[in-house]
């Protein structure tokens, strides 16, 4: 059961990698790979503020902030310096590599002995529960410490989430995925589609950064390679929840996309518990990318006429 | 209102493909005023609307719109006087978003966007209340994605949509060409309306001509990059179809005695 829950709460941490990409992927057709880095920037910027002493709500908003700024580089690359978007992010994911090492000022900060949002939500939830070490769910024996991790968890994804839609139906979020989705026509009502590039790239490099902060407090250590892959993995989520909801509403899809991550998650442990190596994990993720991007090709191919309807 | 004076564009400038889009145009439109443009293939129509609009920056000339010299100008600030419909039905809607949040963009033209919310309830009913004017069952449909509508559908709302806050100016590109009859017709009546409503100073290129005979109150006709023709008032009101087509053989014509006499050049001096 433990196992489970832990499941579902790496799954939901990573929903916010996955509302990441799905903002510069799906929403601005960016193919933006800076993720790769800003997860652990969050990740280095959040448990060395942990380290100093800082409270924990507070150290991962530094993390999104610095993902912001991470992902506001990178859309600058592309709309002042005409570099195209995979190039920026290389650019960008490689300098950040060098720079979380010198944030952490070595390759990996613990963060076994001091206070993060794991421990703070423990505690609250122990306060809740009067002590008790563990409860009945349904006939399984849930402990107290793992479920009020997963609901501190959900509790900020879910926030996250009505974040997002709400944004996305201001006029300011409109004009963001319209920019997405017509250059031509926002430019005609005055909007600077360049501006809205690098704000967007930076929100979803905030969120990306936001879920290494979370990922870093959760496994209890920060690690400069922990990103490697996480773009992958975030576009396989997105996939995953495309192919759950469909993508006609906003609402929808962003649900789709944490469903998907947790989803993903799921097959993953799954897979890992029949014998699967972790040392494969990354490759079996980018071959379940390939196959997703190809076979709606394939089957439009063959079928045309079905793949439109 | 609208004033071009001088204006030169070369595209591939230096290259063997160079071409002299737009050679010393000049233009002034008064307010109010709707002006035809027509010309044949690649004379410079729409070339003309993009250096107005600020698609791209013109290489001499300058141009002043409302008051305000606009040469430099990028495109997204020269769309606070501008309202735009492409000749390509679907260039001027974002197809994932739905009517209303398309309208609800055009609302906002020119004007700051904020975290303000999109879809007040005063702009809805509104929206309802001009879609419907439409007469195209749509009023019911303000929550579907626009990308599921057809040409004509789409082209009427990117009128509405340029129309919607007052233009300094409008341009038409060939905004009927890619429609079907029908919608063709749908769409200049509601151009025709929206015009006279609000008094909007038009450029409108066209195909067709029986619109270039029928509508607007001047007619200017492009050739190779430069105004050849430009009928107003009285003369404009004259002409008639077989007047244009009179004009366009002429030009046909002419072009055919320039290369037949840089042929017959060519092959006495080469
Ligand atoms: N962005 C551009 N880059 C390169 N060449 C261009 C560009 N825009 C226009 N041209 C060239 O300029 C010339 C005039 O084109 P333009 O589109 O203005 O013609 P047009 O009068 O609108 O023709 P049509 O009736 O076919 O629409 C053409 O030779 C065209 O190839
Ligand atoms: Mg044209």
């Amino acid at each position: 059961m433990s196992l489970l829950i832990g499941t579902f709460t790496i799954g939901c941490i990573l929903s916010l990698l996955a509302l990441g990409v799905f903002i510069s992927f799906r929403i601005f057709a960016f193919p933006d790979i800076t993720a790769d880095g800003s997860i652990t920037l969050g990740a280095s910027v959040a448990a060395t503020l942990l380290v100093r002493g800082v409270s924990p709500p507070l150290a991962s908003l530094a993390g999104f902030f610095a993902g912001m700024l991470a992902g506001a580089c990178t859309g600058t690359l592309h709309t002042r310096f005409k570099i195209n978007p995979l190039l920026s992010g290389i650019l960008v994911m490689t300098a950040l590599y060098s720079i979380n090492l010198h944030i952490m000022g070595k390759s990996n900060v613990p963060l076994l002995s001091v206070t993060t949002i794991v421990t703070q939500s423990e505690h609250i939830g122990m306060k809740l529960m009067r002590g008790a070490t563990s409860f009945n769910l349904a006939g399984w024996e849930v402990s107290v410490r793992d479920a009020s991790v997963l609901g501190a968890i959900l509790w900020a994804v879910a926030l996250t989430g009505g974040l997002l839609y709400w944004f996305f139906r201001t006029n300011l979020g409109m004009a963001m995925r319209a920019t997405g989705d017509n250059v031509q026509m926002i430019r005609a009502l005055g909007v600077n589609d360049a501006n809205m590039i690098v704000f967007g790239v930076a929100i979803s490099n905030g969120l990306v950064a936001l879920s290494g902060a979370l990922l870093a407090q959760y496994q209890g250590f920060a690690d400069v390679g922990m990103g490697i892959g996480m773009v992958v993995w975030g576009l396989a989520s997105v996939i995953i929840g495309e192919a759950l909801v469909g993508t006609n509403q906003l609402g929808l899809t962003l649900s789709g996309t944490v469903m998907g991550s947790v989803l993903f998650r799921l097959l993953v442990a799954v897979a890992l518990r029949w014998g699967l190596s972790p040392n494969d994990l990354k490759l079996i993720t980018a071959g379940f990318v390939f196959c997703a991007l190809i076979v709606p090709q394939f089957l439009r191919k063959k079928w045309p006429r079905s793949a439109h309807a | 209102m609208l004033e071009v004076h001088a204006v030169s564009k070369t595209f591939h400038s230096g290259t063997p493909n160079e071409v002299r889009s737009l050679r010393g145009v000049n233009l002034d439109l008064a307010a109010g005023s709707w002006v035809i443009i027509i010309g044949t293939n690649g004379s410079g129509k729409s070339t003309l609307l993009n250096a107005v609009a600020g698609t791209f920056l013109v290489d001499e000339g300058n141009i002043r719109l409302a008051g305000r010299d606009v040469t430099r100008w990028p495109e997204h600030a020269r769309a606070a006087l501008i309202g735009r419909v492409f000749q390509n039905p679907f260039s001027g809607s974002s197809p994932s978003l739905t009517i209303q949040e398309n309208l609800s963009l055009a609302a906002r033209r020119g004007l700051s966007r904020g975290l303000g919310w999109g879809l007040k309830e005063s702009l809805v009913a509104r929206m309802r209340d001009e879609v419907g004017r439409l007469n195209m069952g749509l009023e019911n449909r303000l929550e579907n994605a626009i990308g599921s509508l057809s040409g004509g559908q789409r082209q009427a709302l990117t009128l509405l949509m340029a129309t919607w806050l007052c233009p300094e100016l409008l341009l038409l590109d060939e905004h009927t060409a890619a429609l079907d009859p029908k919608s063709a017709d749908l769409v200049i009546a509601l151009t025709e309306h929206v015009v006279a409503r609000d008094q909007l100073t038009t450029l409108m290129v066209t195909h067709s001509m029986h619109q270039a005979a029928s509508l607007g109150d001047r007619l200017i006709m492009m050739h190779r990059g430069q105004i050849i023709h430009d009928f107003r008032g009285a003369e404009k009101r004259r002409l008639r179809l077989d007047d244009l087509l009179a004009r366009f053989e002429e030009v046909r014509r002419a072009e055919q005695l320039d290369e037949s006499a840089a042929q017959m050049l060519a092959e006495k001096y080469i």
